[in-house]
């Protein structure tokens, strides 16, 4: 083995040996006492329920990921939307930070149930749900950073006479795209999980659905591969959103 | 300044006081349809006397819940953030370990819970793992903020590792602690109630779940609002302390 793979394969010792130590403890504890797969299989058995019919997780993850997807960009377009007109107004963000600060302090999911009975089960009920848990985020990180400019620089608008709009336009809203980044960054995967949520308690389509399905037949091979899926696209929402954020960084700074 | 301050206030008050406002006025005209009442058909079902017991048990479970997660969960993730601290090499590996964990949607932790540990046990242990989340996160970030001049003169005098990490970046960590304990309420709130969703026997989550699914409007909406009134103030008690804190180690 040459030096270049055995150093990629310590770096990944290095990096899951924690991941693994619980996989293989799992593993070797459901063998040891014997249990039946419906109370609980092991991972070797979740990964053969899923490598049997790998296309049958791909429809219901698709759709899980388009509707964690278009609640996102939906909270954001509102929550960075109010963010911007409570900039320009004093009163307005006097009025609304509060509310924000309110918001981001209480259990946003207990308001999951409430949506739903208000909408009705419906797919559009899941995006208001994701919208509604990502909008908070958006509207308080994009907020700070409208008013984190860059030391001086106000300053320097203001001597050369920017108008306002000018100085909106060309230094207000390009310093405020590093937090909507990192806010994107931060609430992306928990859309994901919020849609998944959602999904399994009003019983609609995607992954959640699928994963209620499945626990209620007692299949719960099906039921974690179903989790595992559900944690990938969690992950990789991460992964995407940090791909993005890093790319927008590089052409800001 | 206080001019500034106090204006603020009371902008933020008459914010918070339209928001109310518009609760009551959208439930009184039924602007959102009939599953959204009116602010004080909420408070006068909350406080029916006759009622009282029904909310004190469903509140006392899920309250304990909450404390036990959060108590353990903070520890727990203190412990973990220490030792990836004290001990380099285990440190990618626990960051990737917690990452994970993080990751698996509660949903699909609570079936598991409930098989190898029980129903009632479910809600705390989802609710430590996320408070246990933050308290890692924040604390293996604080632990490395000691300036280089302070880390300098430890070394020079000799002081072992351990009281290095207990007397120099256990202190300069505080403030990043005292965030991750005001961040993680509502997380341990939410952690408690989805762990209720899935079979538990009392809790506000089960009252949640079942006043959704028999239109009991009214419940659902009193139970959320004990929710959420119980996480703000244990949050904003946090914040106090926070900003204690930070005053204290500047």
């Amino acid at each position: 083995m040459s030096s270049a793979a055995l150093a990629s394969v310590s770096h990944v010792v290095r990096r899951y040996w924690a991941v693994a130590l619980v996989v293989a403890g799992w593993q070797i504890w459901v063998s040891a006492a014997g249990l039946s797969s419906i109370v609980l299989p092991g991972p070797l058995a979740v990964l053969k329920d899923f490598a049997g019919d790998p296309l049958s997780y791909a429809e219901p993850a698709g759709r899980t990921f388009a509707v964690a997807l278009a609640g996102l960009l939906l909270g954001f377009a509102l929550g960075g939307g109010l963010a911007v007109l409570s900039w320009s107004s004093r009163i307005l963000n006097g009025l609304l930070t509060p509310l924000g600060l309110i918001f981001t302090s209480i259990p946003v999911v207990t308001l999951i149930p409430i949506i739903a009975r208000m909408l009705g089960y419906d797919v559009r009920t899941v995006i208001a749900i994701v919208a509604l848990i990502c909008f908070f985020p958006a509207f308080v990180y994009v907020g700070a950073g409208l008013r984190a400019l860059p030391p001086g620089s106000d300053d320097l608008f203001r001597v050369f006479g920017g108008s306002r709009r000018q100085r909106f336009l060309r230094l207000v809203l390009p310093s405020s795209i590093p937090n909507l980044m990192l806010a994107f960054r931060l609430t992306a995967p928990e859309a994901v999980l919020a849609a998944v949520v959602a999904e399994f308690l009003m019983g609609t389509d995607g992954l959640g659905y699928m994963f209620r399905k499945a626990a209620g037949e007692f299949d719960t091979e099906r039921a974690l591969a179903t989790s595992l899926i559900a944690t990938i696209t969690s992950v990789a929402c991460f992964g995407l959103a940090l791909a993005a954020e890093r790319r927008v960084l590089r052409r800001w700074t | 300044m206080t001019s500034a301050r106090s204006q603020s206030f009371v902008l933020g008050l008459i914010g918070v006081s339209l928001f109310l406002a518009a609760w009551e006025v959208i439930g009184t005209y039924r602007l959102a349809g009939l599953t959204w009442p009116p602010l004080s058909t909420v408070l006068a079902f909350l406080s029916t006397p006759a009622r009282l017991p029904l909310f004190g048990r469903a509140a006392a479970a899920s309250f304990t819940s909450v404390a036990i997660g959060y108590v353990c969960g903070g520890v727990g993730g203190l412990v973990l953030a220490l030792a990836s601290h004290l001990i380099a090499p285990v440190r990618p590996g626990l960051d990737r370990l917690v990452a994970v964990i993080h990751a698996i949607p509660s949903i699909a932790l609570a079936p598991l819970l409930i098989v190898l540990a029980s129903a009632d046990a479910t809600p705390p242990i989802i609710s430590g793992l996320g408070v246990g989340y933050i308290f890692y996160v924040a604390a293996t970030s604080g632990l490395a903020t000691a300036g280089a001049s302070h880390r300098d003169l430890f070394a020079v005098l000799g002081a072992s590792r351990l009281s290095t990490a207990l007397r120099l970046d256990l202190p300069s960590a505080l403030p990043a602690i005292a965030s991750a304990m005001k961040l993680s309420v509502p997380i341990a709130f939410i952690g408690a109630i989805i762990g209720e969703w899935f079979g538990a026997s009392r809790g506000l989550g089960l009252l949640i779940v079942s006043a959704m699914q028999n239109f009991q409007i009214p419940l659902l909406w009193s139970a959320v609002l004990i929710t959420a009134v119980a996480s703000l103030s244990m949050f904003a008690l946090f914040s106090l302390f926070e900003r204690l804190v930070q005053e204290r180690m500047r």
